[in-house]
């Protein structure tokens, strides 16, 4: 127990030890001397932090437009993703050819799709924010539901050897054996996909608003302003968009602990 | 077995997905070619009734504006290229959205954009003329001039930094000289010009190319020497950037109200450069790089044509011409010493100037404002 109390510690504090390390060296400009830059393009922590303190409004109006890209993006990408997985794992012949197609799309670079889905999406609406707002919500939602329905598909098809077995030897009905064995199987899975679809959604959200119509969101801040050399500003986004990542990242450890806690162990 | 079928449903989908792709480009092609042979009938299948769809022949400029603005249908590409339109929305009393603008007049075809922005150059010429890549809207289409309301701002301009100015002002002089040796010759040849730029690799097809320059040329302004630059317009540009540029950093902000033209501008070099009759320098530093704010065309003319031409051999230089294109930042390229000298619109130096950067124009190319609003009539 004090050996894991210690450990934990230990866990928390090295790399806290080093952030503190990396701010003092970048304040003190031995960063720069180190990285041959200057503070035009590496401004300092400072004034970095002035910037956050001068724009509440503005970085909360942005911010709120690439959560609520996010978060819309991710619960019905998760969503499609898990009833397309459940859909294959019913009808499992043309199940794994189907996710095949689908892990394609994996491989299509966010900055191809974006364009694609905001000409697309043009008469969508004839209100500009609505529209962008639905061709980044679409963008982040299909790569989320891409990596979904693979990690779920295998939860849902990966069982224990002779689980499936053991089952159909009680005379279960398929709808017994997905919902008592498949469905709890997939649990600890969905997690495993969350942690690669969580930090996908934010990536996504905000190269996304680089091309779309409306003039929103924290990643399209971070690109105008290093286009028009406000280093600093940009900057001041940029930390912005890490705390978004490392906070929706707490927030599904914290959620799997609850939900996974006893039961299941990843 | 189960392989197998799996195998071929995973190409029968693959084969739906390509066709659905191919449908869609195909279908887009079409109505692109279709409005561009009659743009009469895209105006009547878009609205209730064929007359009135688009704004009247004889709008004035705050009618249309208004409407525009109105409807929220006001495009601009933003990322600095939009302070103009700020100032002329604010003129007319009217908030200052826009809506972001692609790179392309597909937005304009397809009336998501009402009133686009265009440059007369570029833009401008896609839409009005019907070669390839063009939307042949002929004279279907008007446009607001910012140099006609007042708003315009200064562009594509001559710069370095303060500092390789200050020790290299041989190569600096030496640069301007031929250079604007190529963009006299250029501005009084469009043609040639143009036909020397698609050569140097070219990002659009030799029509438009050979448009392009003929309306650069008028920008250039033949009744004034080539790079002069002019006070007025420059104070104009710094008023109006200083009201319309919005910066979160305060204290960049706060540079940018301090800024006055010698902060921006040295004129020295552009006039030592000009009362040369021969040309002959001793540049400190033969080997320099230019970044061109923009993909290879008649836009940058005239430095393709002094590169062509030998200009740059004679006064002893040896340069290589980097083409620009999206989020390639000629401010910051010139200022971390990537290239030597660049080509900026005269805000977006101002803006670099008052983030901290000591960016320094040595001639002003263009002596008016490229930026027009284009709308639809009829």
């Amino acid at each position: 127990m004090e050996q894991s109390l210690r450990s934990r510690i230990g866990s928390v504090a090295l790399p806290a030890l080093f952030a503190v390390l990396l701010l003092f060296l970048w304040q003190t400009q031995l960063l720069h001397r180190m990285l041959g830059t200057d503070t035009f393009v590496l401004p300092l922590p400072r004034h970095i932090a002035q910037i956050l303190v001068d724009n509440p409004v503005k970085i909360a109006e942005n911010l709120r437009a690439t959560c609520s890209v996010m978060f819309s993006g991710l619960a019905i990408g998760c969503l499609l993703g898990y009833g397309i997985s459940v859909a294959a794992a019913l009808f499992p012949k043309w199940g794994s050819g189907g996710l095949r197609v689908i892990g394609a799309f994996n491989a299509v670079p966010i900055v191809a799709l974006a364009p694609v889905v905001i000409n697309l999406t043009r008469d969508a609406s004839d209100d500009v924010e609505v529209r962008s707002t639905i061709a980044k919500t679409i963008v982040v939602a299909l790569l989320c539901a891409v990596a979904m329905s693979i990690g779920a598909y295998r939860g849902l098809t990966d069982l224990q050897p002779f689980a499936e077995d053991l089952l159909k030897s009680y005379a279960a009905d398929r709808k017994t054996v997905f919902l008592k064995l498949r469905l709890p199987n997939s649990v600890p899975h969905i997690f495993i996909a969350l942690r690669v679809i969580v930090p996908t959604s934010v990536i996504s959200a905000l190269i996304t608003e680089y091309f779309a119509e409306h003039v929103i969101g924290i990643g399209r801040m971070i690109r105008d302003n290093i286009t028009l050399a406000q280093y600093a500003t940009a900057w001041a986004y940029i930390v912005v968009a890490c705390a978004l990542g490392i906070a929706s990242y707490a927030v599904l450890m914290l959620a799997q602990r609850l939900i996974c806690g006893r039961r299941w162990r990843i | 077995m189960k392989k197998k079928i799996g195998l071929v449903c995973a190409l029968v989908m693959m084969a739906a997905l390509l066709l659905a792709s191919c449908g869609g480009g195909g279908s887009s092609a079409e109505t692109e070619i279709g409005s561009a042979e009659v743009p009469e009938a895209a105006g009547g299948s878009s609205g209730a009734g064929a007359e009135g769809a688009y704004f009247s022949a004889d709008a004035t400029a705050e009618e249309v504006l208004t409407a525009a603005a109105t409807e929220g249908k006001v495009g601009n590409w933003g990322l600095g290229n939009e302070y103009e339109l700020l100032a002329l929305l604010e003129k007319y009393g009217l908030p200052d959205k826009f809506v972001s603008q692609a790179f392309d007049m597909d937005g304009f075809d397809e009336d998501s954009v009402l009133l686009a922005s265009a440059m007369t150059y570029n833009e401008l010429g896609l839409v009005v003329n019907s070669y390839e890549g063009g939307y042949g809207y002929g004279d279907t289409v008007k446009w607001i001039d910012m140099n006609d309301e007042g708003v315009a701002m200064l562009e594509d301009n001559l710069f370095t930094t303060r500092e390789f100015a200050e020790a290299n002002p041989e190569t600096v002089k030496a640069f301007i000289y031929a250079s604007m040796k190529g963009w006299e010759y250029a501005a009084a040849n469009p043609e040639e010009a143009a036909e020397i730029v698609f050569e140097y690799g070219s990002s659009v097809s030799p029509e438009h190319q050979a448009y392009m320059a003929g309306e650069v040329a008028k920008l250039v302004d033949a009744s004034v020497p080539v790079g002069t630059m002019d006070e007025a317009a420059m104070q104009q540009t710094l008023d109006l950037a200083k009201q319309y540029i919005k910066l979160d950093d305060s204290a960049a902000a706060e540079a940018l109200q301090a800024l006055t033209l010698d902060d921006l501008r040295d004129t020295s070099y552009w006039e030592e450069a000009t009362a040369s009759a021969d040309g002959s320098f001793s540049p400190e530093k033969t080997d320099v790089k230019i970044q061109l704010k923009w993909l290879p065309q008649a836009q940058f003319m005239g430095y393709y044509v002094a590169q062509d031409k030998g200009y740059y051999e004679e006064v002893g230089l040896n340069v290589e011409i980097i083409p620009g294109g999206g989020d390639i930042g000629e401010t910051t390229a010139v200022k971390n010493g990537t290239v030597d000298f660049g080509v900026t619109w005269v805000s977006n130096l101002i803006s670099a100037n008052a983030a901290g950067t000591d960016l320094l124009e040595v001639a002003q190319v263009y002596q008016k404002s490229g930026l027009v609003m284009v709308y639809k009539i009829g």
